[in-house]
């Protein structure tokens, strides 16, 4: 086995313990907030393409930073929008928690619990077109740009890799493969922390909606301070 | 460079209070860590250190030297971040080099450790503060 297939596996089982030790608590709340939205039928197909998708964009910076050999000159050319990204994620998860607890309409634009005729609904719907479990495919590859210190080490390694090998094509390939490697390994725990959101007596209990309605509203308040600070 | 001995008493690693754990003021010079009968100085540059910046680690042996090369592993304490490693390079007797990046936790925490591995010999953990 070569180094770097030997790499490919080190970074698929750091995903693993990342995922359970850093993703849950720091993307945790992502998956939580869009899952409870959805039928539990719904709840795993819509979150294998809200990862295929993380995992997509993980890979095209992988390439790109395996290609160009460079990590700081990557991220700092996308440090706007990953800041862009986060206060947008916030913002999300803040517009899913008031819908939660039943403050504002959501509608239909990522599940089909809620009223189709909300404001919301309809801005996001004539936006995005997007009214189906499909739509976790996009989301997917948009949050995967969110900031993420696991994610800039294997960045970081792809840099080095990308500087060692020849030729650039090979680079590239070689990005792709750790970072698809690392998104792969943290997709269990996050797919771990969805399914908990389909537990029937977590539904069914209409004060553990709220409280989880407020913490939601509070989580994505944080990410949108982090988010304009970062 | 003006070098600071710091305190060699082992850093607790279920210590919650992260800001208390930091042994070193490296934004303003090298810092150095006895371990067995060797004398272990880090210092990283550009000063101040910033995170996603090309930094350049070099560290500093006196005594007893390691069986391979030295490296160091990048983290934050209490927070799993994956492997990040600097390799050094022997530049002369005792004085190794190598480049590397601390990356930026979004969370805003800033506190960050390195563990210079010394094989043969153990790990001298130096805890510091970087610029984001």
């Amino acid at each position: 086995m070569s180094s770097i297939e030997t790499l490919y596996l080190v970074f698929i089982g750091t995903g693993f313990a990342v995922g359970f030790g850093h993703c849950v608590g720091m993307c945790g709340p992502i998956v939580v907030s869009f899952s409870l939205h959805l039928e539990s039928k719904r709840v795993l197909i819509s979150n294998l393409l809200y990862h295929f998708g993380r995992v997509m964009t993980y890979a095209v910076l992988g390439g790109v930073v395996g290609i160009t050999g460079s990590f700081v000159r990557v991220t700092a050319g996308i440090a706007v929008l990953q800041k862009a990204v986060m206060i947008f994620t916030g913002l999300m998860i803040v517009v899913m928690g008031l819908s939660m607890g039943g403050w504002l309409s959501l509608g239909r634009i990522f599940g089909d619990h809620y009223n189709p005729d909300g404001i919301i609904t309809r801005g996001f719907g004539k936006m995005s077109g997007a009214r189906s479990t499909a739509a976790y495919l996009p989301l997917g590859l948009l949050l995967g740009l969110l900031p993420c210190g696991p994610v800039y080490t294997v960045l970081i390694t792809a840099a080095r890799a990308g500087m060692d090998i020849q030729p650039p094509f090979k680079a590239f390939l070689t990005g792709v493969g750790l970072m698809v490697s690392f998104g792969l390994g943290t997709i269990p725990a996050l797919l771990l922390v969805a399914s908990l959101t389909k537990m029937n007596w977590l539904r069914s209990r209409n004060v553990i909606y709220k409280i989880g309605s407020v913490l939601m509203i509070a989580v994505g308040i944080y990410f949108v301070i982090k988010g304009i600070q970062y | 460079m003006s070098i600071t001995a710091v305190s060699a008493v082992p850093v607790q690693a279920a210590e919650t209070d992260h800001l208390s754990m930091v042994n070193c003021n490296i934004h303003e010079h090298a810092c150095t860590r006895e371990l067995l009968n060797s004398k272990v100085t880090l210092d990283i540059s550009p000063k101040p250190v910033k995170a996603m910046t090309d930094l350049l680690f070099r560290l500093t042996l006196t005594g007893k030297q390691p069986a391979a090369a030295p490296y160091i592993d990048l983290g934050m304490p209490g927070m799993k971040m994956g492997p990040n490693q600097v390799s050094l390079q022997a530049r002369s007797k005792g004085v190794y080099e190598g480049s590397g990046i601390i990356v930026r936790c979004p969370s805003g925490k800033r506190i960050w450790k390195a563990a210079v591995v010394l094989p043969g010999i153990g790990i001298a953990e130096f805890i510091f503060n970087v610029i984001y």
